[in-house]
């Protein structure tokens, strides 16, 4: 179980976190829906510490980090526990395909390389990479770098997976390739916190839909109580854009 | 005027043995330039305190001043130091017995480390903020992110720069003479000393030169190949 006590964080004189409490269950698939500037993604990140919240606790089963005065080893082992895929995947430009899914285990882990390399192989089998083992990121698609990203995440048994707008610099071709893998491993039983403007998505996949806006969190809930019947307005107004028609589309 | 074809040659068959002088000076200087470099370089950007400071105030004063004066500067309080401390601790010791290229390669390496400074900061600096940021995701460390993911790209993308550096650096090197090192420069000077043929035996040295800075040429362009599997970008 996964618990944010009172996280804030402030950009200068712009506070775009304030003071977020959430609980995440394990297995659970968490998407967070908001306009953007909402601080959605601010939040994920200070989940594994990309950005450093000015206060506030993470509590990860028995492993607690109060923000205001964590230390460098604590960070490092909150990070271990987490692992993230991002908006822009970030690969590792210098590392093939396959060293991108080692590379975690290898230096983080502590595993040996042939067991690492076993590891990975079967993962980028399992998002259907397997015959691109070898290929730099730079030769690949973008659907396809989000994937080994997917791997790459998936490989380091982490407690949670944060997804940062997982399909939101992809073509729409792509879009679907990805998301059919992030159903996938849903299904599986790892927990996952999803930020999203994927709302056909979100509603299918997720067991629990939090919506924020300016920096805190307004209605929370499951996917038919947030998208049937929403009770705040603002939720009303922002889902408004999405009729069941159109979500169909998406 | 008269140009002598033929003493072009034998000033050059002459030069020659002065080549390995001029490499081990440059060679030398540019790597332990490199890792001063690299050391400020990394103090500076992040912001190391006291560090910092003196690293900018080491790369503004260096790379403001020419690079004879520093051999100067070097040469002179070098020695006047050790002979002073020598002296002062009755040490059997003298700044005479210091080989004279010691000092021009402690003076070029100061040069080439300010200079690199500049070229291995912006390499560091070029490198999207995505990539320490992923590095730190999978459970790096500061260090082996540095290590394991920004330093292989940064050093693909400053390969120019670095080669620049070299060839300015083997070119400067010729300095290397106003504390009697003997390089290929002041070779040719000896070698004209005899019959005066200045001329023909600079134009030797020059193309020496030249052939060295083809060899540095095509061993970046190879370098570049090899690198660029993962960093092609740009415009190509």
């Amino acid at each position: 179980m996964i618990t944010l006590e009172n996280v804030s964080k402030s950009f200068g004189k712009n506070q775009v976190l304030k003071g977020i409490d959430l609980t995440v269950n394990k297995g659970e698939v968490v998407a967070i829906l908001g306009p953007s500037g909402s601080g959605k993604t601010t939040l994920l990140r200070c989940i594994n510490h990309l950005e450093k919240p000015n206060k506030g606790k993470i509590k990860i089963d028995n492993f607690q980090v109060d923000f205001s005065r964590a230390s460098k080893a604590e960070i490092l082992s909150l990070r271990q526990k987490t692992a993230m895929v991002f908006q822009q995947f970030n690969l590792f430009k210098n590392k093939t395909v396959v060293e991108n899914v080692m590379e975690g285990l290898i230096v983080a882990k502590k595993l040996p390389k042939e067991e690492a390399f076993k590891k990975s192989v079967e993962l980028l089998e399992k998002v259907g990479l397997g015959n691109k083992l070898n290929s730099y990121p730079v030769q690949l698609s973008g659907g396809q770098q989000q994937r080994v990203g997917i791997a790459r995440a998936l490989a380091l048994n982490p407690e949670v997976i944060l997804f940062d707008e997982p399909t939101s610099a992809l073509d729409p071709e792509l879009v679907g390739e990805v998301l059919s893998i992030i159903r996938k491993i849903a299904k599986e039983g790892i927990t996952m916190i999803i930020v999203t403007h994927e709302m056909a998505f979100a509603r299918d996949v997720a067991n629990h839909v939090v919506f924020m806006d300016e920096g805190v969190i307004v209605e929370e809930g499951n996917p038919k109580e947030i998208f049937q019947y929403p009770k705040e307005e603002r939720t009303i107004q922002f889902l408004k854009r999405f009729s069941e028609e159109e979500m169909y589309y998406i | 005027m008269k140009l002598d074809l033929s003493f072009i040659w034998t000033a050059f068959i002459q030069i020659l043995p002065a080549i390995p002088n001029t490499l081990f000076i440059t060679v030398v200087s540019v790597f332990i330039g490199f890792l001063i470099g690299t050391f400020s370089a990394i103090v500076r950007i992040y912001k190391v305190p006291f560090l910092s400071q003196i690293a900018s105030g080491y790369v503004t004063v260096v790379r403001g001043t020419p690079m004879i004066t520093h051999l100067l500067i070097i040469y002179y309080s070098l020695s006047m130091l050790l002979d002073s401390l020598a002296k002062n601790y009755h040490l059997p010791f003298n700044s005479a017995s210091i080989p004279m290229m010691v000092f021009a390669i402690i003076s070029f390496s100061i040069t080439a480390g300010a200079y690199l400074s500049e070229v291995v900061r912006a390499g560091i600096t070029s490198i999207e903020r995505g990539q320490i940021e992923a590095a730190y995701s999978v459970g790096m460390t500061t260090t082996q992110a540095l290590k394991r993911i920004i330093f292989p790209q940064a050093f693909a993308i400053s390969l120019p720069n670095l080669s620049n550096t070299f060839i300015g650096m083997l070119h400067g090197s010729t300095l290397a003479f106003i504390v009697s090192v003997v390089d290929i420069n002041a070779k040719a000077q000896i070698v004209a000393s005899t019959n005066w043929k200045f001329f023909e035996a600079y134009i030797a040295a020059a193309l020496i030169f030249w052939g060295i800075t083809i060899v540095i040429e095509k061993m970046t362009s190879l370098l570049e190949k090899r690198f660029s599997v993962f960093s092609r970008g740009g415009v190509k």
